[in-house]
């Protein structure tokens, strides 16, 4: 290519790369996610510091966010593309009741698989009526949500189902490495897996591209169907996960197993920083997200502050956060049209 | 401001008792990073029209978007005759009297054509009674409201979805005549209506200039703008460089103004160079889709083929069916004899064919992306190992594109914040760095500059002088003369006529886009 004999007119000195110092701050200044964390840390030391900081305490705070915190990932690729998934908690429990009741439950191994296939099974049904029916992931996802929490139900009837392997699933949850509950190191494996998916593979920058603009996105050979749907059969694979590590947990798949997660996913993707129109988040934004929900649920009830409260709470930390997005754009769009460049 | 380029008002004197409408005093607008205007002084009158030209960046539609108040100045005045203070937003301008013609019309599409005729007024609603007196929107005052801007032939009651591009700019264009206003700007108005609608736009100038509306046209079309204009504003770089009488300047004077220096004359491209037994690149026999009805033609190696017609006679249907952007319908497609089925873009990709759109906010971008992923996002599995990046290589490359296709701004710098030409370039490059056999432009230099048009020109020649395919599909019939081998005219959905450019000129490329007598 030879461009470079034309008379143009000439082009502007650019600065290729703002220096280090301006990018940190930058970054600094959108992570609300993480000021309320902070915040949220410092009343818990002030308050409650002694037994928050202790080892029960924070191996606790780690199980608590490990399951949540596996679903979060599920519901954030979904978001990144423009979709939701409300049938992430009614999925989560299909697969927990499933894998505790399939052939009796004999092995914590074999639960894993089942939850994971079911998982997989409800995630590609979503995606291809998502992606290949072209139908709106709310609508597809609140009928499944409706659809798996009555399986839920119906299986086992409304009573916990205990697997015969309970005791080896209890040990397994209890289990720790290095000090770090296994529950807790599988999540953060997986944090590291779906950072790897979404910043270093051809699939995470379509998966970008897709949530940022369909039509470019398709306009440019990526194959969105394929892409979407392969998305929601991850989420779905990531769920069912999620389901095991539940049993693995409590020892038992409860007909309430999930119930109301898909909230709790959501409002951390959206608190991380994601947009809900897509093509916006970070994993890092998410696991913040979900650090943030743990270590409210777990100050509240250190508070000794009412279970029903508790959820009001929650429901009141959504509507700040996402107050403080919007506070967070029009600071922004102010700055771009007053402030000189030069800083 | 420099000394060397002291920008002088040559119009000023021509005229005495002419009455100011508004008055620009050393407007400075920043951005981060670019100083998009740095100290323009510029003044414009009442019953007059005033073109704004510059190249790329130059400043022209910050001018004007400073001047509506949709964008704050950094420092320096505005003043509207008639109004107390300088405005400080949209709001303001508005109550001053500034009415603001967008590039992208403001329509909605759920409404129909008669209600967006009268948008504003609908929007006042400060009466919000259910039983308050509604502006009739299919009066026959509506109708002759479109009448005015050659929309007469259209249903009041009928949706603004189902407009082409040019109607849509026609119908916003329109509610120049139901509001009021003492300023009218055309930020690059004419971009999406083609030739068709020019006669339109300037009966409309034509009666505000005589109802006394001080007029700003932003364009880059200069045979618009000295068809409408009297006098005529040069910016380059954020500096006002020159104000001239529209009578006493032509074409060329204003390019150099704007570019700096004379530009070389648009060279013709290079003849075909085909071996004796060579196969075309593409090859359409009988093609159905869209809105072609039966199409054929040939693409050989080298050669760059025009494709020319009015908006809506097919012309990109078929770019967008050879490209599987859309699926054919029926017909053959051929690609180096090899009959292909193309029924998406990704097949396309695959058989090494590359589609530039015409829309390319909407599809030739990816609006988060910065340059350096959106040039890389067709080519990315080529620069990947068993589906994960080598992200070096990935930042290598795009360094290198950046720096070869002259883009402004860096890898890190959204494409969406570039100005059109440089979008341009972007989409470009991403495609070129296929190594495609065919590729096909749609209206390539749309909303694009002087000096990146050349540039863009040169990448076409450039590409057909490998011994690629080319096809550009335009509604600009000059263009396509200055730039390709031949040209096809399509009119309903059909090909009616083929034309060596060196034996016809722009009235037999209209005349048979418009009437074709067998």
């Amino acid at each position: 290519m030879t461009t470079t004999d034309t008379t143009l007119p000439p082009v502007h000195e650019y600065e290729e790369d703002t220096s280090r110092g301006q990018m940190i701050g930058s970054w600094l200044k959108g992570q609300y996610a993480l000021y309320i964390l902070v915040a949220l840390l410092v009343v818990a030391t002030i308050t409650r510091g002694a037994i928050f900081w202790g080892p029960t305490n924070l191996t606790n705070l780690l199980l608590q966010m490990s399951i949540i915190g596996v679903v979060v990932l599920a519901e954030l690729i979904v978001v990144l593309t423009g979709g939701i998934d409300i049938s992430v908690g009614s999925a989560l429990g299909l697969a927990a009741v499933i894998a505790a009741g399939l052939f009796g439950g004999p092995s914590v191994l074999l639960a894993l698989v089942v939850a994971v296939v079911i998982g997989g099974i409800v995630g590609a049904v979503n995606g291809w009526l998502v992606a290949f029916r072209g139908l709106e992931p709310f609508i597809v996802t609140l009928g499944m949500l409706a659809l798996a929490r009555g399986l839920v139900y119906a299986y086992g009837n409304g009573i916990p189902i205990t697997p015969a392997a309970a005791s080896s699933f209890a040990a397994f949850g209890q289990t720790t490495f290095l000090g770090i509950p296994v529950l807790a190191l599988i999540w953060l494996v997986m944090v590291a897996f779906i950072a790897f998916l979404l910043y270093r593979t051809v699939w995470g920058r379509r998966v970008y591209a897709i949530g940022s603009n369909k039509e470019a996105a398709r306009s440019s050979g990526i194959p969105v169907k394929a892409t979407l749907w392969s998305v929601y059969i991850l989420a779905g694979l990531l769920v069912g996960l999620g389901g095991w590590m539940f049993l693995a947990r409590f020892a038992s798949g409860t007909s309430t197993a999930g119930n109301l997660m898909e909230l709790e996913a959501i409002a951390a993707v959206v608190i991380g920083g994601a947009a809900l129109s897509g093509g916006k988040g970070t994993v890092f934004g998410a696991v913040i997200g979900t650090i943030i929900f743990a270590v409210i649920a777990n100050l509240l009830s250190l508070l000794n502050v009412s279970t029903f409260l508790q959820d009001a709470f929650r429901g009141a930390l959504i509507l700040v956060a996402v107050a403080l997005a919007t506070v967070q754009f029009t600071r922004r769009r102010k700055t771009d049209a007053t402030q000189p460049a030069a800083k | 401001m420099s000394t060397a380029e002291q920008p002088a008002d040559e119009g000023a004197q021509v005229t005495k008792q002419r009455q100011v409408a508004f008055t620009a005093v050393g407007v400075k607008k920043h951005y981060p990073g670019v100083k998009a205007l740095d100290g323009v002084d510029l003044e414009g009158y009442a019953g007059s029209v005033l073109g704004v030209c510059g190249a790329n960046g130059a400043g022209k539609s910050t001018f004007a978007k400073l001047l509506a108040g949709v964008e704050t100045l950094t420092e320096g005045e505005i003043t509207i005759a008639g109004f107390p203070h300088p405005v400080r937003n949209a709001a303001e301008a508005e109550q001053a009297g500034v009415l603001m013609m967008h590039q992208e019309p403001l329509i909605i599409d759920d409404f129909t054509i008669g209600e967006n005729v009268w948008l504003y007024k609908l929007r006042e609603g400060k009466d919000i009674r259910p039983w308050a007196q509604k502006v009739d929107t299919n009066s026959a005052e509506t109708r002759k409201v479109l009448q005015g801007v050659g929309l007469g032939q259209l249903s009041t009651r009928q949706l603004a979805r189902d407009l082409g591009p040019g109607q849509r700019q026609m119908l916003s264009l329109s509610r120049a005549a139901v509001t009021k206003h003492k300023i009218m700007i055309l930020d690059e108005t004419t971009a999406s209506t083609s030739e068709e609608h020019f006669n339109d736009i300037l009966d409309l100038v034509d009666r505000e200039k005589k109802a006394g509306t001080s007029i700003i046209f932003v364009s880059h079309r200069l045979n618009e703008v000295f068809a409408m204009c009297d006098r005529i504003a040069v910016l380059r770089n954020g500096k006002l460089i020159k104000v001239l009488d529209a009578a006493g300047t032509d074409a060329d004077e204003i390019t150099a103004l704007m570019i700096g220096q004379a530009l070389k004359a648009l060279a013709r491209p290079a003849p075909v160079q085909t071996a004796p037994d060579h196969l075309p690149v593409l090859s359409v026999r009988d093609l159905h889709g869209g809105r072609a009805h039966g199409v054929s033609f040939d693409v050989n190696p080298g050669e760059i083929v025009g494709l020319y017609g009015l908006v809506g006679s097919g012309r990109s249907s078929v770019a967008r069916t050879v490209t599987g952007q859309r699926p054919a319908v029926s017909g053959e497609i051929k690609l180096h004899g090899q009959e292909v089925h193309l029924p998406t873009p990704t097949s396309a990709v695959s058989k090494r064919v590359a589609y530039l759109t015409e829309d390319r906010r909407l599809e030739g971008f990816v609006k988060d992306f910065d340059n350096g992923k959106n040039m890389s996002l067709v080519v990315l599995p080529r620069m990947a190992r068993a589906g994960v990046v080598n992200s070096g290589a990935e930042k290598k490359r795009v360094r290198e594109l950046i720096g070869e296709y002259q883009v402004k701004g860096g890898v890190n710098t959204y494409t969406r914040t570039l100005s059109g030409g440089n979008q341009q370039k972007v989409v470009v490059a991403k495609w070129l760095e296929t190594d495609p056999d065919f590729v096909v432009l749609d209206e390539p230099t749309k909303g694009i500059d002087v000096g990146a048009r050349a540039n863009i020109y040169e990448i076409i020649h450039d590409v057909a002088a490998r011994g690629k395919g080319v096809l550009v599909v335009s509604s600009e019939a000059e263009e396509l003369l200055s730039l390709c081998h031949r040209i096809l005219v399509m009119r309903n959905g059909q090909i009616v006529g083929e034309f060596d450019p060196d034996h016809a000129d722009t009235d037999d490329l209209i005349r048979t886009a418009l009437t074709h007598q067998d």
